[in-house]
């Protein structure tokens, strides 16, 4: 019998699949960190079942150090852990679990409790899913999802996260659509230091439109009654290269959901009318109150444009032209895309640190090299900070000292190429964050502030 | 409507029959016309052996040591009767971590959705030996096989795994787990085994399913690298086990085992111990007289 199984293996295997190695400054960190993205929900409050420690890396890294965004309602040091050590690692750890729980409910009030396990019970495989399904049938509102790190990083989390809500708590569909209701997937909660107030301007603009919108994370969700009101939106809106396909996969499959997909976060006015339009002809929205929340949003936009027209044109000396992203590839495309069709930059490198899945990478490749009718960029998909450095080191920036949009693994990059850092994402570690925003018509005139602002200030 | 899909998992002692009778079940299932799966859930990756020729194939673990990804069908092989063999596989004796192994190849299957796109009527999980931490408990999870069977010969050694494994499986069905099909009495030949195993199954009012003889056939057939379905299909024992086949395909209530507990299971060994010497006492006695 000769040994061929029902698919042959692929001989060929493409580079990008399993290069995997020691990174130096990481720009990730690992599933449980989506430990945050529960935290992000309103009233949530996660329980973490690992060792000691992770729980606490998670939330210094993703909430503390970057961007000073603080924990939230329940996570950070607020979240309950197992802190599972030789004990449970030998015997298991489900009883702690389960007395973990039930003290949890004794001391903190939640609307919805995530647990999430960390490496030692998965390894170790504990049935977290029968302790968890024992409260659920109590009626505990709790939820579990498995992020051991050796999973992947918190884009993986996250996604598991997201699926075990809508899988353990919405519940099934009644049959009923509400037109004009959408659900929005787009920026990862925490890691993109600007995503409170990203998504606020996501949703404003959503509104200005007329649609009423479920953005499930952040200060301006009502929290899990949007949640338990996803099945009866008219659609899903991923707004995001590729994070949250797999959420509006699942909601097309689970309670038969169609979705728009539109991988560039809008910046600035061209981009934003365009995605508002695109949004509207996919809803069926009547043309007049779009364009007409099109029009005001412009004219405000371009009266300030307006008025930054005169520093443009009289410091165009001291600007630079080319620019590199070292970044997520969410905020990478949108930027790249506003800085090359807006203000006439020149990309001169873009690198995606996120390691997205395999399966999404020609689709972003795909995106990058349609920047503009006249502009293709090659990107690379690089996680090591020593080898992201390199390469901007070697990439071409002319004759005008480059600007770098970045995270503070950059700043001595930076400062050995004389050039200028704008921190747009983890970590951020020398910016507080609250509530700025650099997406939308709005966040598209402060991230033009911080631009040139770090710039004019470069020489000071 | 999509037909429901029956997972069956069958554990034992060590060295008792497990993959030789889980792949003779599989080869008359097959043979009656089921779709089967064959999951080796056992570092040896040895279980579906005798369905492919007596050789070896990749196993999910093999392939994912390779690479970080697999497509589950790399890792399915079509053996007798069309039956299709996967083996988990898992590391070196000795090293890493046999038991996330297992669990990393059925969730690999689970995720990868390939019991419904094979439209499979039954799928047996062959799992190694001792349930030695929960890795190997996988197959009785929820959502996994919801009914488990146990290879049990009348040696007490077996029957010690067989009422530890009931202790295992007890714990399960309280959170959702798989139930207790019955026990599959193997090399089973003398009126005196089956008293033995009868009695067991008696004080943990568990059925039998099938008596299972010790035979040179399947010694034979395993030589052939075949089972005894394929290699000796007109023989008694290959009806024995198309009939076991039958019983487990048309099995559908399985129960909350009721296992003796340390004292009970020593007292009960003592006293067959006792028996066994008397009767051997006997046996001298009459030789001593015939000479
Ligand atoms: N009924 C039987 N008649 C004759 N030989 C048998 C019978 N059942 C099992 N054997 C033999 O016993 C040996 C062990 O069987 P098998 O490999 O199936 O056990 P197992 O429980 O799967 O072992 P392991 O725990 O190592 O995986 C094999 O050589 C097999 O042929
Ligand atoms: S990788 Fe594992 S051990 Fe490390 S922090 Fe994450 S869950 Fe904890
Ligand atoms: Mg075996």
């Amino acid at each position: 019998m000769a040994i061929l199984a029902l698919k042959s293996r692929p001989t060929e295997i493409s580079p990008d699949a399993d290069k995997s190695g020691p990174i130096e400054l990481v720009r990730y960190v690992c599933a449980i960190g989506a430990m945050q993205s529960a935290a992000a929900i309103p009233r949530v409050v996660p329980i973490t079942h690992c060792g000691p420690g992770c729980a606490d890396k998670q939330y210094m890294n993703l909430a503390f150090y970057n961007g000073f965004q603080g924990s939230g309602y329940g996570g950070g040091p607020v979240v309950p852990s197992t802190n599972a050590s030789q004990r449970e690692v030998i015997f298991g750890g489900a009883d702690r679990l389960r007395e973990l729980i039930e003290s949890t409910q004794l001391v903190l009030d939640a609307d919805l409790f995530v647990v999430l396990t960390g490496c030692i019970p998965d390894l170790v495989g504990d049935d977290v899913g029968s302790v968890v399904r024992d409260f659920q049938k109590k009626g505990v509102p709790i939820v579990y999802a498995e992020t051991g790190g050796f999973r992947g990083n918190n884009f993986t989390g996250h996604e598991a996260v997201t699926r075990a809500i809508i899988e353990q708590y919405v519940g099934p569909w009644d049959g009923v659509r509400e037109q004009g209701l959408v659900n929005v997937w787009s920026l990862l909660p925490y890691q993109n230091t600007f995503w409170r107030g990203d998504l606020e301007e996501i949703k404003r603009l959503l509104e200005g439109i007329g649609l009423k919108v479920n953005v499930l994370f952040g200060p301006d969700s009502a929290g899990l009654s949007e949640w338990r009101d996803i099945p009866h939106a008219q659609f899903n809106l991923v707004l995001s290269p590729w994070l949250g396909l797999s959420t509006a996969t699942l909601l097309e499959e689970r309670v038969h959901q169609p979705f728009l997909h539109i991988p560039v976060v809008p910046i600035g006015a061209r981009q934003s009318s365009e995605f508002l339009r695109q949004v509207a002809e996919f809803a069926g929205l009547p043309s007049e109150r779009v364009e007409a929340f099109i029009k005001s949003e412009e004219t405000r936009y371009y009266n300030y444009i307006d008025g930054f027209t005169d520093f443009y044109s009289e410091y165009w000396w001291g600007l630079p032209a080319k620019f590199a992203v070292v970044g997520d590839s969410a905020y990478n495309l949108a930027l790249t895309k506003f800085l090359v069709t807006q203000l006439g930059l020149i990309p001169a490198k873009q690198i995606v640190t996120e390691d997205p899945p395999v399966e999404h990478r020609d689709a972003i490749r795909a995106e990058f090299r349609n920047i503009d009718h006249d502009v293709s960029v090659e990107i690379d998909f690089i996680e090591d900070s020593y080898q992201i450095h390199q390469s901007i080191r070697n990439a071409d920036f002319g004759h005008k000292p480059p600007i770098i949009f970045g995270t503070t693994w950059e700043r001595d990059l930076v400062k050995e190429m004389k050039g200028s850092l704008v921190e747009v994402g983890f970590p951020a570690s020398y910016e507080v964050v609250l509530s700025r925003s650099y997406v939308g018509y709005r966040g598209a005139l402060s991230l033009l502030e911080r631009i040139y602002s770090t710039v004019v200030s470069h020489s000071a | 409507m999509a037909k429901k899909l029956k997972q069956i998992a069958i554990y034992g002692k060590g060295g008792i029959g497990k993959s030789t009778t889980t792949s003779n079940i599989s080869a008359a299932l097959a043979e009656a016309g089921y779709k089967v799966m064959q999951f080796g859930a056992d570092p040896k990756a040895d279980s579906t052996n005798t369905l492919r020729g007596g050789e070896y194939i990749p196993s999910v673990l093999d392939l994912l040591a390779e690479r970080r990804r697999v497509d589950a069908y790399e890792a399915i092989f079509e053996g007798f009767g069309g039956i299709y063999c996967v083996e988990a596989g898992g590391p070196q004796p000795g090293v890493g971590c046999a038991g996330r192994g297992i669990i990393t190849a059925v969730e690999l299957l689970k995720q990868q959705r390939v019991f419904e796109e094979l439209d499979l009527d039954i799928v047996i999980y062959d799992v190694l030996g001792d349930v030695v931490c929960g890795g190997f408990a996988v197959p009785v999870r929820e959502g996994i096989a919801e009914h488990v069977f146990t290879v049990s010969s009348s040696d007490f050694m077996a029957i010690y795994a067989a009422n530890n494994l009931f202790r295992g499986i007890e714990r399960f069905s309280n959170s959702g787990g798989a139930l207790l099909g019955g026990i599959i009495a193997n090399s089973i030949n003398t009126d005196f085994q089956r008293e033995i195993i009868d009695d067991f199954a008696a004080r943990t009012d568990t059925p039998i399913v099938q008596y299972v003889p010790r035979s040179l056939t399947v010694t034979q057939a395993e030589l052939s690298g075949r089972t005894t379905i394929e290699a000796a299909p007109q023989s008694a024992q290959a009806d024995v086990y198309r009939q076991l086949a039958r019983r487990i395909a048309e099995h559908t209530d399985s129960k909350v085992p009721t296992p003796l507990n340390p004292t009970q299971l020593r007292e009960w060994s003592a006293r067959w111990a006792d028996h066994l010497v008397a009767a051997e006492q006997a046996e001298a006695e009459r030789s001593r007289q015939v000479a």
